[in-house]
């Protein structure tokens, strides 16, 4: 009797996910993990004897499997409950917010981070007359009990690195509550007195006042979806004000320029509701503010940190130049900016600096 | 393919069993082996010819033995037939390895062959040589029926890691066979915990070997745990696969042979080598070490037969001098336990459980390591050789993160909770949970199979 329940309830339950495996509607598209799903591969000779179809399809089977998320979900709560694991797909859960481990400290990733830095230097700022400033964002682990980068170590390796900027240290002035909890960002409304100080260093004022505005969106940040728990979203607040709502944005992420926003709604009702501020990530952007006192022009060289502080930085300035070397060769930059007499900010995250591959 | 992925789990193996079961018994063993070809070309479409070509010789030789018996006829079709098996084992396996030793040795630059490794071909060959010595020897009739012979070479369950089944084993079940339900039952609940063993712990504690040998914050501490992990990693890796393999066997009617029996609780290396791979120890036992005269000879001779063995056995398991070593290294402790040691660490069992702990720990480091200066640089590590701190925060880290799958795998590697449940009574109640435990892995295994990454099989490539 034990027998048969045993088998019949082992292969009914394989049965069952069968069927559904083989029937059950797929999917093209994560929204959780952010990802196209992988496409049911073409079966031909070649991709058959080359084992590119047996490959493609089990990524097909993995990615298509039935109640993908809830199957996802299973396996972290197994890891942190059962095993105790303190990561799942990296991912860890502590003091209410989700992280990722950023460990340890990659000195040839920050050694090719100043190597961009030092040619865009010698390319277009050394005879600019330029005032070049340099601030590293931490990651959330800084403020964690957990594996984490030597930040002290890092900073000093990229400020021996990088002599020709003066280092804007903004470290002391974050915590965590400063960062969403579901994603790697930090909340606009909570770094003004980051952008009161990066703008002070540079002797730039940008006192106004801002309203502050909820985006009726939820945010399940950038590590709630890898992490596949259950977790409760952010909410995203914005700034806004005369200035703000008054400046022009223009995107030259096609090479042509294109009008864009401050804050883009479209894209805060897509896939990255942090893509509210600037658009997300663009090769190139400048944001003109006709209300400015004095014309007066910065330069900002920058990862996705930058997009929810650069709007505070504008009442100062009658030009923001926001330029990501992730999507645009450092070498084709003088083609599209002109750095003469301008404020050159290198913002940058501890955790792009340590795994900064992508910069050309 | 892996069993140990979704299009087995949910493609293949529903669709075979389907077929199989349907299909009227005397073309079981064709269903058998078409499937098999599938699932074999799955990750190998080439070498799935060289595989029915290497079947088709030792068919043809087996007959030809067979019908000349006792003729010197016979031994000369033995020879050719393992010659031939040899050659394409030695040919695939061996040759880049013979040719960048002679290389180095001579300094010559003969290019090496860059051929990739057909799966499985240590195991389906020392399965045919099997077959062909044991026609020889007379202890089994040869296969008439070719189908029959390549269903038992090719069966998906054993095919590409083992373990080693010989034909004497499945002789009468290939012709005839049944499946009962308890059967069935069995073979679920290899399948599943095989599975378990393999996706729930070997596949985490391969990320720990994996994130070791990426870290660049290492220390002693981390070394040993490093090495704890791997050692566990292959034995949940390798035996949860035998179990797969047995259970699956048995769901088909085949009684594989148990290739694992708690290894981890011997108290001497000869112990563990009986109880860890059973049927690759006992394989080259009865091909190879008795045949050489096993112990029954001169002490001279006695240990020559023991290195012959075990450098074999080191190669067996890879091309690189690395595995030579980790042979020979066996081979020296088992020369030792004979001569003189065996003595000693009988008298105190706390004291053999750690002599073979420590020994099979080192053994699993050189195991692991992709050169012999490796291998040496990281046992060196482990006893403070090196500038390495004692500990450090990536240790602790891990430590902790990792603690509760090191207790579970540790406890899961001895038979105390088997033992446990028998002494408590426990094993009653407990059998009303299996069914609803077996469903509840079942879940969790494709849970971590529809989220996971790391998923190789260490023993494919042998």
């Amino acid at each position: 009797m034990k027998n048969k329940i045993t088998w019949i309830s082992s292969a009914l339950l394989l049965a069952v996910l069968t069927l559904f495996v083989w029937f059950y509607p797929k999917s093209d598209f994560s929204e959780s993990e952010r990802r196209v799903l992988a496409p049911m591969p073409e079966i031909s000779a070649e991709s058959i004897f080359s084992g590119d179809f047996s490959n493609a399809f089990e990524e097909y089977a993995t990615d298509a499997f039935p109640f993908r998320d809830a199957f996802r979900a299973i396996k972290a709560y197994t890891s942190k409950f059962v095993f105790n694991l303190s990561d799942n797909n990296g991912v860890i859960v502590k003091d209410g917010h989700l992280t990722k481990l950023d460990y340890p400290m990659n000195t040839p990733m920050l050694d090719h981070a100043s190597e961009r830095f030092q040619f865009i230097y010698d390319t277009f700022l050394r005879d600019a007359n330029t005032n070049i400033y340099f601030s590293i964002v931490p990651d959330k682990n800084f403020f964690l009990d957990t594996l984490k980068l030597d930040y002290s170590a890092l900073v000093s390796y990229m400020k021996e690195k990088t002599p020709y900027m003066s280092y804007i240290d903004v470290f002391s002035l974050l915590s965590l509550d400063d960062f969403y909890r579901t994603d790697s960002h930090w909340r606009q409304e909570c770094i003004r007195d980051i952008a009161e100080h990066i703008a002070s260093e540079m002797g730039a004022d940008i006192s106004a006042e801002y309203t502050e505005n909820v985006l009726d969106v939820p945010f399940y940040g950038v590590y709630a979806g890898q992490s596949a728990m259950n977790v409760s979203p952010d909410t995203i607040k914005y700034l806004t004000n005369d200035i703000l709502n008054n400046v022009s944005v223009t995107n030259f992420d096609t090479g042509r320029p294109e009008t864009s926003y401050v804050y883009n709604f479209e894209k805060a009702n897509g896939r990255d509701p942090y893509e509210l501020f600037l658009s997300g990530n663009n090769a190139l952007l400048v944001v003109e503010n006709p209300a400015a006192k004095e014309k007066r022009e910065l330069v900002i060289f920058r990862d996705s940190y930058a997009s929810s502080l650069a709007p505070l930085l504008v009442p100062a300035y009658s030009k923001i130049t926001l330029v990501d070397i992730r999507y645009i060769q450092s070498a084709m930059i003088g083609s599209f900016v002109d750095f003469q007499n301008s404020d050159v900010l290198f913002l940058y995250s501890s955790s792009l600096l340590n795994s900064s591959l992508a910069m050309k | 393919m892996l069993f140990s992925s979704i299009p087995f789990l949910y493609y293949f193996l529903p669709a075979v069993l389907l077929l199989y079961f349907l299909s009227p018994k005397k073309l079981r063993n064709t269903t058998l082996f078409l499937s098999s070809l599938v699932f074999y070309a799955w990750g190998e479409p080439i070498y799935v010819f060289l595989m029915l070509g290497t079947i088709a010789c030792g068919y043809f030789f087996a007959l030809g033995i067979e019908k000349y018996r006792k003729n010197a006829a016979s031994r000369v079709l033995l020879i050719l037939s393992v010659t031939v098996s040899l050659s394409s084992l030695l040919y695939f396996k061996y040759a880049d390895f013979f040719i960048s030793n002679i290389n180095a040795a001579t300094g010559l630059s003969i290019p090496l062959l860059g051929i990739a490794l057909p799966i499985g071909i240590s195991f389906y060959t020392f399965q045919i040589l099997s077959y062909t010595v044991d026609v020889y020897r007379g202890d089994v009739p040869a296969q008439r029926n070719p189908i029959n012979l390549a269903a038992y070479i090719t069966m998906f369950p054993q095919l590409i890691a083992g373990p080693i089944v010989r034909y004497i084993d499945v002789e009468h079940s290939l012709s005839d066979r049944t499946s009962s339900s308890e059967d069935f039952a069995y073979g679920a609940r290899r399948l599943i915990l095989g599975l378990s063993k393999k996706i729930l712990i070997a596949n985490q504690l391969g990320e720990l070997v994996k994130i070791f040998h990426a870290s660049q914050d290492k220390s002693v501490a981390f070394f040993w745990m490093y090495a704890i992990a791997f050692t566990l990693h292959v034995y949940f890796d390798f035996s949860g696969y035998s179990d797969m393999a047995i259970g699956l066997g048995r769901i088909f009617g085949f009684k594989f042979m148990e290739n694992f029996n708690y290894p981890f609780i011997s108290k001497s290396i000869s112990e563990f080598w009986r109880r860890w791979h059973i049927s690759l120890g006992s394989w080259f036992r009865d091909y190879v070490y008795i045949p050489l005269g096993g112990n029954r000879v001169k002490k001279g001779r006695f240990i020559f037969n023991i290195l012959v063995v075990w450098c074999l056995t080191g190669f067996w398991h890879g091309a690189e001098w690395t595995f030579a070593v980790w042979g020979l290294y066996f081979a020296v402790l088992l020369l030792a336990e004979k001569l003189f040691l065996g003595r000693y660490i009988d008298k105190n069992r706390i004291v053999a459980h750690l002599y073979v702990f420590l020994f099979v720990l080192i053994s699993f480091v050189i195991f692991d390591a992709k050169t012999l200066p490796d291998a040496l640089s990281y046992i060196g590590a482990m006893f403070g050789a090196g500038e390495y701190p004692l500990a450090n925060a990536e240790f602790f880290y891990y430590l902790r993160s990792y603690a509760p799958l090191f207790v579970i795998a540790i406890v899961g590697a001895t038979p105390a909770l088997k033992h446990f449940i028998g002494k408590t009574q426990l094993g009653r109640r407990l059998t009303l949970l299996e069914a609803p435990v077996l469903c509840i892995l079942l879940i969790l295994i494709t849970a971590y199979l529809v989220d996971g990454s790391f998923n190789p099989f260490l023993y494919f490539r042998f």
